[in-house]
């Protein structure tokens, strides 16, 4: 049993090799580069001092075959990515709250009880409600939906848009109503040509 | 009003860009990794069902490996693809170390998991919805 463990555990470990390096042929020349790299450095009877002019190189970089090098150069790179991009597969949120959940993005309105305009320029993100029930005991509101309580600041309407997209979440957008401002003042109320006096004159 | 069931959205459909690699450079390194990933699991099922002692044969686990892997059959993105090939193998080391316990392995088949109700009928019977 524990030899089987054994081997099984060896068999991994030619997989984990395998998945880390990039695809090398069995005739690579990883064998003879070490032996032709281990000639160089022992130059018989050769003089002592040359041995240390001789720069220690990580031995990972001098086992490494061609390809490997290479794979790891390109790797500093770029890929082209002609998918756009979605995390649903990856993210570990259950299937139910990738499918079937509705985001409304909104910019939340000004508070009517004060003149103050702060809260308002951020974008925010909703999903529509789950079931929510009275807790029986203490009589709070309860709710089953992990989602309900998230709160996301997005500076922007298309980032909202776009973390919806790569979540798998549908969405609308409700665009906020802007009204213009009306210039007021204490003074028009006395103005001569309103009609704002009723009593005298 | 934007939405993205209808023809109006305004989804940034130029998806085409350049980003970082995770593991593979392209799709055909992708695949390699996705196969050599599965021949590592496939070879593990038959100590997987000695070692955990599930009441499941070795071709019922391939073929829920065999499921487990399709699910993820319609996945394109190179990124996407690593990172399932990551996590699956960390799944395999847990698996072959023993990390996991039997129910963990019994997860995968879903046998406890009463379905959902579906129809209006059946929702508003449950009290769900």
């Amino acid at each position: 049993m524990a030899a089987q463990r054994a081997a099984v555990r060896q068999g991994l470990f030619a997989f984990r090799t395998l998945y880390t390096s990039p695809i090398r042929p069995l005739s690579a020349s990883s064998a003879p580069r070490l032996a032709s790299s281990s000639l160089e450095k022992t130059p018989a009877g050769g003089p002592k001092g040359k041995a240390s002019d001789t720069v220690p190189k990580d031995l990972k970089v001098l086992l490494a075959s061609k390809d490997e090098l290479e794979h790891k150069e390109k790797m500093k790179g770029t890929i082209m990515v002609d998918v756009p991009l979605d995390i649903t597969s990856i993210s570990g949120v259950p299937e139910e709250h990738t499918k079937s959940r509705r985001v409304r993005i909104f910019k939340p309105c000004k508070n009517a009880m004060q003149s103050g305009t702060s809260n308002t320029k951020k974008w925010k993100i909703e999903f529509e409600t789950r079931e929510r029930w009275e807790n029986a005991l203490m009589g709070w509101s309860s709710s089953g939906d992990p989602l309900s309580n998230m709160q996301i600041d997005f500076s922007d309407k298309d980032e909202a848009v776009a973390f919806c997209e790569k979540n798998g979440w549908t969405w609308f957008v409700e665009e906020p109503v802007e009204k213009p401002m009306k210039p007021k003042s204490y003074g028009a109320n006395f103005s001569w040509n309103k009609r704002t006096r009723v009593s005298t004159k | 009003m934007a939405c993205s069931g209808g023809g109006s959205s305004k989804v940034i459909k130029s998806v085409a860009r350049q980003v970082k690699p995770i593991l593979s450079l392209d799709k055909a390194d992708a695949r390699r990794r996705v196969v050599n990933l599965y021949k590592a699991w496939y070879r593990q099922m038959p100590y997987v069902v000695l070692e955990y002692d599930i009441p499941k044969n070795v071709e019922q686990c391939r073929q829920k490996l065999r499921e487990e892997f399709d699910k993820n059959r319609h996945i394109k993105d190179i990124r996407v693809i690593d990172m399932l090939v990551i996590k699956g193998q960390m799944e395999l080391k847990e698996t072959v170390e023993i990390w996991k316990q039997k129910s963990h392995i019994m997860s995968y088949f879903k046998e406890t998991v009463e379905p959902k109700p579906q129809g209006f009928l059946s929702k508003f019977l449950a009290g769900h919805e």
